[in-house]
């Protein structure tokens, strides 16, 4: 990249508006007109195309913050609704660079092989995310039945003054808690086994709620979305009653692109 | 994008908490690639996540154990004295959580917007 480009792509001081980047596209993708983005009023979302490849992007007032539902929302909408017919490295939220040569010279230019090597394998492919949540009563009835210091302190507790028995509390939860992690780990092995010949990849999600049972992202080929729902179908039964599973697909990659450096 | 609840009964529309733990958390950073004209701007988040592991959490699921109706595995036990601390405590924990479900409800109700007009980029062959 030569001075001048950093001269011309460095912010001013008194600039009001950046271009806020959603992914990046194959340059051979078109886009439909009348697509609004992130911000308030919403820009129009466009390509910033160069070589082989293009960025989705929008105008946005950089004096705003961003990040309101409205705005979420727009960022995972655009980039899912693109990934059933063109491959997308989908940015995290809240990339803005100063103008659409930045994009073009310093973001799409300055890498674009890899970029262009990433999205060749990102091509026909889109994530899942399997997640599943426990149903409380039936996990806590589950690590009762297995753990006898867990039922010996419930029946300490019972019907004692909660404040005198803090410390007993805090022990029975920490037990059940660490059981449930246990489970948690049992129960995404197993999920990610029974789906390892029907995926390229997996990624396990930490979790992010203590009831969660299982949460992972699936890159899966096109056409093969249906393996994935019969995997899920068959744990469903063999774990009725204690175990929730959600699909959510198909979306972006968020799980299976680089995060650069 | 839909939600296939158990793996294919009834689609429903994505809630915000999970849209937010995908595209804060995960996706490519763009700021690992640009550094020149990069813009800072502001972001506003929620943290929708649960803190795992906290002396609360332990607290809550002890509670959740205590409230357990446990009728089914002990016989002999005074019915009306159990079903009162149930039902106090359930009111109680229940409570809050509803709450904050809510909140958070509202929040990705607001944040439902009409977008009329495609959203879908094409690709010229295809």
């Amino acid at each position: 990249m030569s001075a001048s480009t950093r001269e011309k792509s460095r912010p001013d001081a008194g600039q009001q508006t950046g271009v806020y980047v959603y992914g990046i596209v194959p340059g051979d993708v078109k886009l439909n007109s009348g697509v609004h983005g992130v911000g308030d009023p919403p820009g129009e979302v466009r390509l910033v195309r160069s070589g082989e490849l293009a960025a989705l992007v929008s105008e946005v007032d950089i004096t705003k913050p961003l990040g309101t539902p409205e705005d979420l929302q727009a960022h995972a909408e655009i980039l899912d609704a693109t990934v059933t017919d063109a491959p997308v490295l989908p940015s995290r939220f809240g990339a803005v660079l100063t103008n659409e040569e930045a994009v073009a010279e310093e973001l799409l230019d300055a890498n674009h092989d890899e970029f262009a090597a990433a999205l060749r394998q990102l091509e026909r492919r889109a994530e899942y995310i399997v997640r599943g949540r426990y149903s409380e009563q039936a996990i806590l009835e589950e690590v009762l039945s297995e753990d006898a210091e867990a039922a010996r302190l419930r029946d300490r507790i019972r019907g004692a003054d909660p404040d005198a028995t803090r410390e007993l509390r805090i022990q029975l939860g920490e037990i059940v808690n660490n059981a449930i992690a246990d489970k948690r780990r049992a129960d995404t092995r197993q999920l990610v086994s029974a789906m390892k010949d029907h995926c390229v990849a997996s990624d396990v999600r930490d979790a992010t709620s203590e009831l969660d049972a299982v949460y992972v992202a699936f890159l899966i080929e096109a056409g093969k979305a249906g393996e994935l729902e019969r995997v899920v179908q068959d744990l469903s039964e063999r774990w009725r009653e204690r175990v929730e599973l959600q699909v959510r697909g198909p979306m972006a990659a968020y799980d299976f692109v680089g995060t650069g450096g | 994008m839909t939600v296939m609840q158990g793996g294919g009964s009834r689609p429903s529309p994505t809630g915000l908490a999970d849209v937010i733990e995908t595209i804060l958390d995960k996706g490519m950073v763009i700021d690992a690639y640009v550094r020149v004209s990069l813009v800072g701007i502001e972001v506003l988040t929620i943290d929708a996540r649960v803190v795992i592991a906290s002396v609360d959490t332990y607290l809550r699921f002890a509670e959740a154990v205590n409230r357990l109706d446990i009728s089914q595995e002990k016989e002999g036990l005074p019915g009306l004295v159990g079903d009162m601390q149930e039902g106090g405590a359930k009111h109680k924990t229940k409570g809050m959580l509803d709450a904050a479900t809510d909140k958070l409800k509202d929040y990705a109700g607001n944040g439902e917007r009409e977008r009329q007009g495609a959203r879908r980029s094409r690709r010229e062959e295809d």
